[in-house]
């Protein structure tokens, strides 16, 4: 029994329940927790435990990060972030697939309700697998014009930054093909390696271990600038196709929010907190290692951003007819 | 050649990364303490410890550390249950059921020490067996499965569930099947995998999510055997432990067939979806009687018989972490609960599991064996005194901490009541000798089977030909077609008498 009782002591102080003393009582005079609202280890969760970290330097307090996951585009953690006090003592570990929680049921609230900041995003490709026909974009195009739907194209699920990226190149070239939903990218780029799929969009983040591998053949960046990687170059689509710019670029948006209600010093200290942290080599280090651009965007500018993808997102969603809460209803802009 | 040279080299830069890093031990020696002891009490289980600290590790630390926490209770639980089995003739899990046939009664004549320490050394062989044939098959069942899509998948998930829920039933197969076809529609519950569409939700938010893998194993594992413990509490009588406990280096070596071919049988079964340790143990001890040069002698204290179960219960853990590894499904219960904690640590086994994790399983793995080894001979007599808790006190304890367990994962007071309407069925499906395990394995295989068929019928544009038209699944599905052919009354008189004496 007193073995028990020792491993769920243990148990308790691996969990890390730590305390900090209390400064002064300007804030942050005690601990910050950031509640991540997708799964541990994933790349929203990667990149707050990241800059957190970072952050702490910067301020007297130290941040734990938890998870809260679960409902619809993340809404749990949404949820339980916002019943907390608005006094930015919780944060909210957030990305871009956050701003369709509204036109899908998961809560009643626009993404207004946050002030964010966004540490980057991985930019999209458009690959196929190293034993697929098609060597460029065009040629994989121009199979799609010949037999409009009928090539499957692999992307996390509906309404996914990829699966938009991949609408947009569809509308932007003209071409249409069998869109496949997969529960998140790595299922979709395992069934392009399986020849379930004929192409695949994801992250050069995710993409990159496969790239490096010789499995996955880059055929182009869904983003204006080109990418270095694996020793080769991924060009733009934007060169070969005029119309993209029309509907490109929808990058991803990885970062953390504060309740939009919160005290102007709190998210002055927050902000200059980010600031220095982005600073950092770590960032930078990390960011290049992973393929991540860096943002940096914090405030109106942020917000600004986010209110695009939230547009983008939404009626994009509408249109396909998987939203269950109609965007007008919600005053969310068409883009 | 280079092949074995390169594993060994990434196995070796993983054992030490492991070794030399402090913070292992911590973990590993409280998971294998809290593993044993769950595994020695009557009524703990291996699947409960591991599925308690899942709970506890799932999210919260790093997945490496929590694999380690997982593993080492698995190895220790499997481990654990052989000293009751020997010295109180009741089987701390269903693991050692098996070992209870011999080892009581070498306990009976005095030999107590020596059956716990042939027991140890046999586990620790057992664990490296099924390691070995972990690292080796892994990557060979890797390179085949990249060629395995949604049509093979769906059809491998379905077999997974029908063939857990026909091993594990105790006397007809549909009712493991039906077990195994509650716990699907239980996976269907949420927002479909597809297209997002909210399926059985009756407008409740909770339920958008589906029912989270934690507090339904909870539910179905623990709840059950904690009423079941409380209703069948019973004092053993406990036989003293003499004799020295560490083996002698010979009787290993002249039993070296024995535990080899435990070890491939124990390895062979867990592989087996859904199928555990309890199998692999009375598989391995009916082999060896019906094989063995002491064949007669079994029963009575023989010690070639203690270790044909010994040694098959626990290369088990390895065999059954091969199809978790490789395809998500997982090889036994207490995989099962492993593979809720990948779930819930956005690791996805298949063909693009990084392969750091597997090493770093691997290495848990040896270094589980070890400890467990290690601790087995040297506390062996300390942790015998934890027999003489009466399961009237420490099944409370184990109760909250499921209850702490299925709270912590997702925080919502919603999974605790989904754990006790879990745990309410599977008490009532126990009662009636519905085999539980088949259930779990639904939900979990339910979510894969669901996605995985209804994309394969997107690709094919509803024609079901595509489970025909492909090679693979078209054997997958001749299997699932077989298996339950087999079960039809013509045969099944076939089938259970050679079930009988498996279990």
């Amino acid at each position: 029994m007193k073995s028990l009782i020792c491993a769920v002591a243990s148990a308790a102080i691996v969990l890390g329940l730590s305390a900090t003393a209390a400064s002064a009582q300007s804030y942050p005079y005690r601990d910050i927790t950031n509640v991540v609202v997708w799964g541990a280890g994933g790349g929203t969760d990667t990149i707050n435990r990241m800059i957190m970290a970072e952050m702490e330097k910067h301020l007297p307090v130290s941040i734990s990060v938890t998870n809260v996951t679960g409902g619809v585009a993340g809404s749990n953690g949404m949820v339980y972030a916002m019943n907390q006090p608005d006094d930015g003592y919780t944060l909210a570990g957030i990305s871009e697939s956050n701003v369709t929680a509204a036109v899908q049921g998961g809560w009643g609230e626009r993404f207004d309700v946050w002030y964010p900041f966004i540490v980057g995003g991985s930019p999209d490709l458009i690959s196929v697998p190293a034993s697929s026909p098609y060597t460029s974009l065009k040629e994989l195009v121009d199979a799609a014009k010949a037999a409009p739907g009928t090539i499957p194209a692999g992307a996390s699920g509906a309404g996914s930054i990829h699966h938009l990226n991949l609408l947009a190149l569809e509308k932007g070239a003209g071409a249409t093909f069998k869109f496949i939903p997969y529960k998140g990218s790595a299922p979709a780029q395992e069934a392009a390696l399986a020849g379930e799929v004929q192409l695949v969009v994801t992250s050069l983040a995710e993409q990159a271990p496969l790239i490096e591998g010789g499995k996955l053949r880059p055929l182009a960046m869904l983003t204006p600038e080109s990418a270095e990687i694996a020793g080769q170059t991924v060009e733009s689509a934007f060169t070969m196709y005029d119309g993209l710019d029309a509907y490109l670029p929808l990058k991803q948006a990885i970062g953390f929010a504060v309740a939009a209600s919160a005290p102007d010093d709190v998210k002055q200290v927050l902000t200059n907190a980010f600031q220095e942290a982005m600073k950092s080599d770590v960032v930078a280090e990390w960011a290049k290692m992973n393929h991540y651009d860096i943002g940096g965007q914090s405030g109106a500018e942020a917000s600004e951003l986010f209110a695009r993808l939230e547009s983008s997102f939404a009626w994009t969603l509408a249109d396909l007819g998987q939203t269950t809460v109609d965007p007008a209803s919600l005053g969310i802009p068409k883009p | 050649m280079d092949y074995f040279v390169a594993q060994l080299a990434g196995f070796w830069g993983a054992f030490t990364g492991l070794v030399l890093d402090p913070v292992t031990y911590l973990y590993m020696l409280s998971a294998m303490i809290l593993g044993i002891v769950f595994g020695a009490l009557p009524g703990l289980t291996a699947t409960l410890a591991v599925t308690i600290l899942t709970g506890f590790f799932g999210n919260k630390v790093p997945i490496d550390y929590a694999l380690i926490a997982l593993l080492g209770a698995y190895v220790g639980a499997i481990y654990g249950g052989s000293y009751p089995s020997i010295l109180l003739n009741i089987p701390g899990t269903a693991a050692s059921a098996a070992t209870a046939m011999d080892g009581h009664p070498l306990a009976r004549q005095g030999r107590g020490g020596e059956a716990l320490g042939l027991t140890t050394t046999a586990s620790l062989i057992g664990t490296l067996v099924g390691t070995a044939a972990l690292l080796v098959f892994v990557w060979l069942l890797l390179a085949i499965s990249s060629n395995i899509a949604s049509p093979e998948k769906a059809l491998l998930a379905l077999f997974g569930i029908l063939l857990s829920g026909t091993l594990m039933s105790e006397d007809l197969a549909i009712k493991g099947w039906i077990s195994g076809l509650i716990g699907l529609a239980m996976a269907m519950v949420g927002l479909d995998p597809l297209l997002s569409e909210p399926r059985y939700t009756f407008d409740w938010s909770y339920l958008l999510s589906g029912f989270q893998v934690v507090p339904v194993l909870m539910g179905a594992f623990a709840v059950p055997q904690i009423i079941e413990g409380l209703r069948t509490a019973r004092p053993g009588e406990m036989l003293a432990l003499t004799g020295r406990i560490l083996p002698h280096g010979r009787t290993i070596l002249r039993h070296l067939p024995t535990i080899t071919r435990s070890g491939v049988i124990g390895t062979g079964v867990g592989a087996l979806p859904g199928v555990g340790e309890d199998v692999a143990g009375w598989v391995s001890y009916g082999v060896g009687k019906s094989v063995g040069r002491d064949g007669a002698n079994y029963g009575k204290g023989s010690v070639e018989g203690l270790l044909c179960s010994e040694t098959a219960n626990n290369a088990c853990i390895g065999g059954a972490l091969i199809p978790l590894l490789v395809l998500g499904i997982p090889g036994s219960p207490p995989a099962a609960a492993l593979l809720g904690a990948l779930k819930i640590n956005n690791v996805i086994p298949g063909p693009t599991i990084d392969p750091a994790i597997i090493m770093r399983v691997v290495a848990i793995m040896v270094l589980a064996s070890i400890t467990m080894f290690a601790v087995g001979l040297l506390t062996a007599r300390l942790f015998v005194r934890i027999l003489k808790v009466p399961p009237v006190a420490f099944l409370p304890v184990v109760m909250v901490l499921t209850t702490i367990g299925s709270f912590s994962v997702g925080g919502g007071i919603n999974d605790l009541y989904l754990m006790l309407g879990v745990g309410a069925v599977a008490t009532l499906m126990n009662a009636m000798k519905y085999p539980i395990a088949p259930l779990v394995i639904g939900v979990i295989l339910g979510g894969l089977f669901d996605e995985t068929f209804r994309r394969s019928m997107l690709l094919s544009d509803g024609d079901p030909t595509i489970f025909l038209t492909r090679p693979m699944a078209a054997l997958f599905l001749v299997l699932n077609v077989a298996l339950i052919l087999s079960q039809v009354p013509a045969l099944q008189r076939l089938l259970t008498r050679r079930g009988r004496v498996l279990s």
